[in-house]
């Protein structure tokens, strides 16, 4: 029944959703000077100086998550070596952690986020690039 | 069989399909999925490069590595593959710009998350993607596995009931339409020994043989599957019901598939004009008898086409043709003055050996008089024995040969036509003179697409057949072009026009008749967008609408995609 239901509603929703797949998924700065994309359904800043990342999480509507429970990973790759960190959490809504390499520009990261009873999410971030 | 097999996997699959998650003004996961017969793949793009994952019916990963903005594939790289943090190891290169991976870890069902690092000479990138692995090898092709399919009917009794009830209906149906050998016609009396088994009627089919068919088509699939999943998977390109394309990675390599990023610029209007090619009135020439007479070939015989010809250079001889009565006239004439002469050199000679008696002055005027007797007898020779030298009036190549020795021709009868192949001109018409006031550039293209710089020399001043006709001058070299060639000449007018610039191969047009261009909004996806377009030259079109800044763009190939159905 539900099924049906669902089927029905695919069916009708695909035409509707194909003109609205809008550029809207483009990275953007942060509320904390760092660069912002999209996470599953969530949105995440990352911050990167040194060798210290912190991602800040908010949901859909860009209101803070609560970091407790979650945890996350990010492989990074600057200056040509790439590195892996472990973020854990460190705050209301963020998550920190340290790594062997050095912010620079031309960074990119890979997180991957695991909010408390979800499946991992993963998005790429430029966080140094941006102007 | 397989087509019911197929209905069901269509069926098990359609309420999979969710609707998209949307929030806050945009969405989250709506790109448009694959065709939902296509391989299970993945892809992710940064501004170098582009990366597409197919796995394949061997469980292996197929990875497909382009550059984004230009689609060109990147052989020679090096991509490590990380898979929910595990790290896969490096994929080997199977093919020009193909890398394929095979791990244990690629058979666990389920979204996967899928990093791959990316290394081709200087440029590293890391690129994130997911991945949904299906529950089985089998259930690419086949029913998914048995307690799923208990599940599914528990929870839709009346669908698989009905489903069911349809599967068997069709068995019934096929079983019923199935040959049957016929009765044989002639009923062979069974012999009255039976040790002759080659009598037995020929119409039954042994036995054995019909059991055996189902268990050799079973072996003969056991035995092909395995080869099948060899190959790397190879979907279809094909139309898909959003008006979009699907045209896989490897389909796109075999088209040479090329994009380019629309950047919007500006350019100069241009007006096409109708022209052909013609001789530089500087540097070609006509050759034309003076009169009426005789063809006679110069010593080496007559130019052939092609020759190339000097200035000056003697193309053959006239030799005057005179009317009976003329030719009589003449001789008599020359007749005359022969006897004339004749007189004359005596009374010279007479007048020469009596110096000092008679004047000088007498002996001084027969002199002359002998002088413009023999000048002339001079000029009226050749008019029976002469012949007049046709020379070449400028360098360069014979295009027209219109003799043969021998030929009688009229007087003003061109002969041969002299072209120097170097400097040739392009005569164009236009039929609105003022569109091409100021014109500051100009280029011409051939029907095979030969593209000619031009240089503007001038224009004339009256209509001719309402047309203005314009001269240009070919610039450079232009080889295998042919006086009287009908040539589009593209004149540049200093009205500029803001738009896209892109090549004229990347507009197409649909089957509708409309002029679209291709967009590639993802590694796999092309959409057709109609456009505005105007020519700018031979090889590039303006797009001043339909098309946002930033699109990627088939450039190259775009015709091949427009075929897909």
């Amino acid at each position: 029944m539900t099924q049906r239901r669902l089927l029905l509603a695919s069916l009708t929703l695909v035409p509707f959703g194909v003109p609205f797949a809008a550029r809207a998924h483009e990275p953007r700065r942060g509320p904390n000077g760092g660069q912002k994309v999209d996470i599953g359904t969530n949105h995440a800043e990352l911050v990167a100086a040194g060798n210290t990342l912190r991602l800040f999480l908010f949901d859909g509507a860009d209101r803070p998550i609560p970091a407790a429970g979650a945890t996350a990973q990010a492989v990074i790759l600057a200056g040509g070596r790439q590195a892996t960190v472990a973020l854990a959490p460190a705050g209301d809504n963020v998550l920190v952690g340290t790594g062997d390499f050095a912010a620079a520009r031309g960074m990119r990261a890979v997180v991957t986020l695991t909010l408390p009873g979800q499946r991992p999410a993963q998005a790429r971030f430029t966080p140094m690039d941006q102007n | 069989m397989l087509i019911r097999i197929l209905l069901l996997v269509a069926l098990l699959a359609a309420p999979g399909v969710r609707p998209a998650f949307s929030h806050e003004g945009h969405s989250h996961g709506d790109e448009p999925a694959p065709p939902a017969a296509a391989a299970p793949r993945a892809e992710a793009h940064s501004e170098l490069f582009e990366i597409v994952a197919v796995l394949g019916p061997d469980r292996r990963l197929w990875l497909y590595l382009d550059r984004h903005a230009t689609s060109e594939p990147i052989d020679g790289a090096t991509v490590q593959v990380t898979l929910d943090g595990e790290d896969l190891g490096t994929a080997t290169r199977a093919g020009e710009a193909i890398y394929v991976l095979a791990n244990p870890a690629l058979e666990r069902p389920g979204p996967r998350n899928l990093v791959f690092t990316i290394t081709a000479g200087e440029d590293m990138d890391l690129l994130p993607a997911t991945l949904e692995i299906p529950a089985a090898a089998g259930a690419l092709t086949t029913a998914p596995a048995s307690s799923e399919l208990l599940s599914m009917a528990l929870r839709e009794p009346y669908l698989w009931a009905a489903g069911l009830f349809l599967l068997l209906l069709g068995v019934a149906i096929g079983r019923a339409a199935a040959p049957r050998p016929l009765p044989p016609l002639v009923v062979v009396e069974p012999p009255a020994t039976a040790t002759r088994p080659h009598a037995l009627p020929s119409g039954a089919p042994m036995p054995e043989r019909v059991a055996a068919a189902p268990a050799v088509v079973a072996l003969l699939a056991v035995l092909l599957v395995p080869m099948i999943a060899w190959a790397q998977p190879m979907d279809a390109p094909r139309r898909q019901p959003d008006g979009s394309i699907f045209v896989p990675k490897p389909s796109q390599r075999l088209l040479g598939l090329r994009t380019g990023m629309a950047e919007p610029g500006e350019a100069t209007i241009v007006v096409h004009l109708t022209g052909q090619v013609v001789a530089d009135p500087n540097a070609s020439g006509r050759v034309q008898a003076s009169e009426a007479g005789r063809i006679e070939p110069p010593d080496g015989g007559f130019p052939a086409l092609g020759q190339r010809v000097a200035r000056g250079e003697v193309l053959g001889f006239v030799v005057p043709i005179m009317a009976a009565q003329d030719r009589v006239g003449v001789r008599a004439n020359i007749a005359e003055l022969d006897a004339l002469i004749v007189i004359g050199e005596a009374r010279v000679r007479r007048l020469t050996a009596l110096t000092g008696t008679v004047s000088a002055r007498e002996i001084s005027d027969a002199r002359a008089e002998l002088e413009g007797l023999r000048q002339r007898r001079a000029a009226n020779l050749p008019a029976v024995t002469g012949r007049e030298p046709i020379v070449a009036p400028s360098a360069g190549l014979i295009s027209v040969v219109r003799v043969a020795a021998g030929q009688v021709i009229q007087a003003q009868e061109p002969l041969f036509d002299i072209v120097d192949p170097a400097r040739l001109w392009v005569e164009a018409i236009a039929f609105d003179p003022a569109a091409v006031v100021g014109a500051s550039g100009a280029s011409a293209v051939t029907a095979s697409g030969q593209t000619l710089r031009l240089g503007f020399v001038g224009r004339g001043m009256t209509l001719r057949q309402q047309g203005l006709p314009l001269h240009f001058r070919i610039e450079g070299t232009a080889p295998g072009l042919a006086v009287g060639q009908p040539v589009t000449v593209l004149v540049e007018t200093p009205r500029r026009a803001a738009g896209i610039v892109l090549p004229a191969e990347a507009v197409v047009r649909n089957p509708e008749g409309g002029q679209v261009v291709y967009e590639m909004p993802s590694a796999e996806r092309f959409l057709p967008r109609p456009v505005r377009v105007q020519p700018l030259d031979g090889q590039r079109v303006l797009v001043t609408a339909g098309l946002e800044r930033g699109a990627r763009v088939v450039t190259s190939g775009a015709g091949l995609i427009a075929q897909v159905r």
